[in-house]
């Protein structure tokens, strides 16, 4: 469990999560997402995702593939988590301009 | 997990901004729009449509997934209910099958608003939630907050929404 919390903390092995959940991807098509980002960093994202269990890689030739596991419900659940906790923050500051704005109003 | 083996979600948040404001942002489509869809269409009683489109991932792999809900319990400012689920099977949460409760309650000079996401498909990471959160919370803690972009771009709106057929 520890190790699959630690997986999915970092907000970048979240975006990969997504990035290749839908599709499989290569490992230089899931670092060319992220410009900012070192090449071995990516591939120590990757392998902490895969010895989490949450992505699987497979190698055709030379290139090496990586897709989400399919884990079925966990992705829904996952994404809903993460949905809800994005979407609140943005009612947080939209309900907050929204007192403010009436607050100026003087009503 | 729940007793017939569906899952509960529970989000809570502090908001500083008096229940009769947020409630709006629930039951107003003008002002859903502002963070939860990118159209929504409402009909705040108990029966009524609670109809919203979310938006698709920004580099247009993704199109827009369509939440086909009802309100089931509309009281202003404190509480209101309504059904979840969307139109594509892709994103594992159907029409009907889930329900969404929010409760809000005065809190200091704001509302402490508590999201509960009822009827979710087992998980087999059910012992996780606790630690999940917890780790969650800690990494907000511990960031500053960035940009938040407006709803409608930036992701699929759905888990396993593939590229459109």
């Amino acid at each position: 469990m520890q190790v699959v919390l630690e997986a999915v903390v970092e907000p970048r092995r979240r975006e990969i999560l997504r990035l290749v959940r839908s599709e499989e991807l290569p490992a230089g098509a899931i670092a060319a997402h992220f410009p900012d980002v070192s090449r071995p960093t990516i591939s120590e994202h990757l392998r902490v995702l895969r010895t989490a269990g949450l992505i699987a890689e497979r190698r055709e030739g030379t290139r090496r593939l990586y897709r989400t596991v399919p884990g079925g419900f966990r992705e829904v659940r996952a994404f809903l988590e993460e949905f809800w906790d994005d979407q609140l923050e943005l009612l947080k500051i939209e309900a907050e301009r929204e007192q403010q704005a009436h607050d100026r109003g003087g009503r | 997990m729940n007793a017939d083996g569906r899952e509960i979600l529970v989000r809570e948040v502090h908001i500083e901004a008096s229940p009769e404001i947020v409630f709006e942002f629930f039951v107003d489509a003008d002002k859903l729009t502002r963070w939860l869809a990118t159209e929504a269409t409402l009909d705040p009683r108990p029966g009524g449509a609670c109809v919203q489109v979310h938006g698709g991932s920004d580099d247009g792999r993704h199109g827009p997934v369509h939440m086909q809900g009802t309100f089931l319990e509309v009281d202003p400012p404190t509480r209101v209910v309504f059904s979840w689920g969307f139109v594509e099977p892709e994103c594992g949460v159907l029409p009907a099958s889930s329900t969404v409760e929010v409760v809000l309650q005065p809190e200091g000079s704001g509302t402490r608003l508590r999201l509960t996401h009822r009827g979710l498909p087992p998980s087999a990471i059910e012992d996780h939630r606790r630690g999940w959160k917890q780790m969650l919370d800690r990494l907000q803690q511990a960031t500053t907050p960035t940009t938040v972009r407006p709803t409608g771009g930036r992701r699929s709106r759905c888990p396993t929404t593939g590229p459109p057929s």
